[in-house]
């Protein structure tokens, strides 16, 4: 009861002493020149957010048929890696750890460049929503065999020894205890997923940075166009990180599954406590 | 060395900068980044409410935003034409990266604070350890054990993120491997470049897991 009495009387000092901080900056900005004010006018334009929010919309769309794509190709890749033995898991296993070791940059650009020389021309949207899938299906393959190993193997005997096949006890009882172990991960991987999609801009596509890029070369206002180009992903990212902690708080800790060198599923495992 | 092709050879010293730039930006901002998250974790543990909420709001912005994006803004800010302070893609890289695995860190180091119980503390304090030495002799061996994989993890993330700072036109791998492809047509720098990162994620990915083994302890 105390705690919580605390904790409600000391948030909001704290966020109204950022508000103030905030509004503090913007005025120094404006008041030295460093935040011109013209520059800041093209946002007051409706015509701005339209065209701001069709590049947003391609970077969602991007975002969903490669978490989408990733989630078909990685759930197979999981189960392959957790169950298959001797040397077909071993390629699985080297498959999953090569992707994982590799920058997503150089996945985008290296399918990008390498298809187009095999006689494959993707565009740059098709290219990344290739590489996005083969990067994020590894990671998601990780997860899925974390999740699946946390299931106690006294359950799948007990399931086998009901006369369950493999199929039948992974569908019925290791996966759907697994998923909820498995959903702060995957929640995590998607702002993961979310922030590479910037990366499209890069191989030349036209994506939020890209309609940003088009929008600054036009009214010449550079920082300011990141500033809100930060601002809007911001506004996807932050809902769903909330909802991973929020995921990951139900979860006992020692069921918490992170896969190795993915930093968002380190914060979201680490703002629990 | 006969198996590497003829455009890797003649451009082996520019791979060799680039992957020493690769190595530096991440060792660089790997140390700005834990300076930065010791600095911001205290601030969020101890640092009273004012400090505590800008401790978040840094940590869930830059968090939560784009890379790509963060070294684009920096690139221009700290522009000769802007700030003046660098127009060095790598020291803008070194930057930017700290900065953003910084609020990483700092939730890493976060945990690793509140990992231990408060009433050890109390009770080395009680036995007659002054409270620099509770802290020194109770809390950090303890803070460390819990803090080293994750941070390990860290340093993976950040070696593939360095690929990034190729956008900023700093030469390190990735960039490399462009370039060789402009100036010969050949497509061996980038698998080259494969190679070269696989050199430094995998071996962190193993210290990493021993890590885990050995650290991990009931607590």
């Amino acid at each position: 009861m105390t705690s919580l009495a605390v904790a409600r009387n000391r948030l909001p000092i704290g966020r109204l002493l950022l508000v103030v901080l905030f509004i503090a900056l913007v005025v120094a900005g404006f008041a030295s020149g460093a935040l011109p004010a013209d520059r800041w006018e093209p946002f007051l334009l409706v015509s701005t957010w339209t065209f701001l929010f069709e590049g947003l919309v391609v970077t969602l769309l991007i975002g969903a048929i490669s978490l989408v794509a990733s989630l078909l190709i990685g759930i197979p890749l999981g189960i392959a890696r957790s169950a298959l033995k001797g040397p077909p898991s071993w390629i699985v296993r080297g498959w999953v750890e090569l992707v994982r070791a590799t920058p997503i940059l150089a996945i985008l650009i290296i399918i990008f460049l390498g298809l187009s020389r095999l006689g494959l021309d993707l565009t740059a949207i098709q290219a990344a929503i290739v590489g996005l899938t083969l990067y994020n299906s590894a990671v998601l393959a990780e997860v899925v065999r974390a999740g699946i190993r946390s299931i106690s193997q006294g359950e799948v005997e007990a399931a086998r020894s009901l006369g369950l096949g493999f199929g039948l006890t992974m569908r019925l009882v290791v996966l759907p205890q697994a998923l909820s172990r498995m959903a702060p991960a995957i929640v995590s991987q998607l702002i993961t997923l979310i922030k590479d999609t910037s990366l499209l801009f890069i191989l030349g596509g036209q994506e939020l940075v890209g309609y940003g890029r088009s929008f600054f070369n036009f009214y010449g206002n550079l920082l300011e166009t990141y500033i809100v180009i930060a601002v809007i992903f911001f506004a996807i990212c932050y809902p769903l990180s909330r909802a991973a902690r929020r995921l990951e708080a139900k979860q006992p800790a020692d069921e918490r599954i992170v896969v190795t060198g993915e930093a968002d599923q380190i914060a979201t495992a680490t703002s629990i406590r | 060395m006969d198996f590497l092709s003829q455009p890797l050879l003649e451009h082996s010293a520019l791979f060799w900068e680039g992957y020493r730039n690769t190595v530096l930006l991440t060792v660089g901002a790997l140390l700005g980044a834990s300076v930065i998250g010791v600095i911001g974790a205290s601030l969020r543990v101890w640092g009273g409410p004012a400090l505590s909420s800008l401790a978040v709001a840094y940590v869930e912005f830059f968090r939560n935003t784009p890379l790509l994006v963060q070294l684009s803004f920096f690139a221009v800010l700290l522009a000769p034409a802007n700030l003046g302070i660098t127009g060095d893609p790598i020291v803008v890289g070194l930057i930017g990266l700290s900065i953003y695995t910084g609020a990483y860190v700092t939730e890493v180091v976060r945990s690793g604070i509140l990992s231990v119980d408060p009433r050890q503390i109390e009770s080395a304090r009680s036995l007659g350890l002054s409270q620099v030495q509770s802290l020194r002799l109770v809390v950090l061996p303890q803070a460390i054990r819990t803090v080293i994989p994750p941070l390990g993890n860290l340093a993976i993330a950040l070696v593939k993120n360095t690929a990034i700072v190729s956008a900023i036109a700093a030469t390190e791998m990735l960039k490399v491997a462009g370039i060789i492809e402009t100036r010969t047509a050949s497509f061996d720098g980038y698998l080259a470049v494969l190679v070269g990162y696989w050199s430094l994620t995998i071996p962190l990915a193993f210290l990493v897991d021993l890590s885990e083994r050995r650290l991990g302890f009931a607590r």
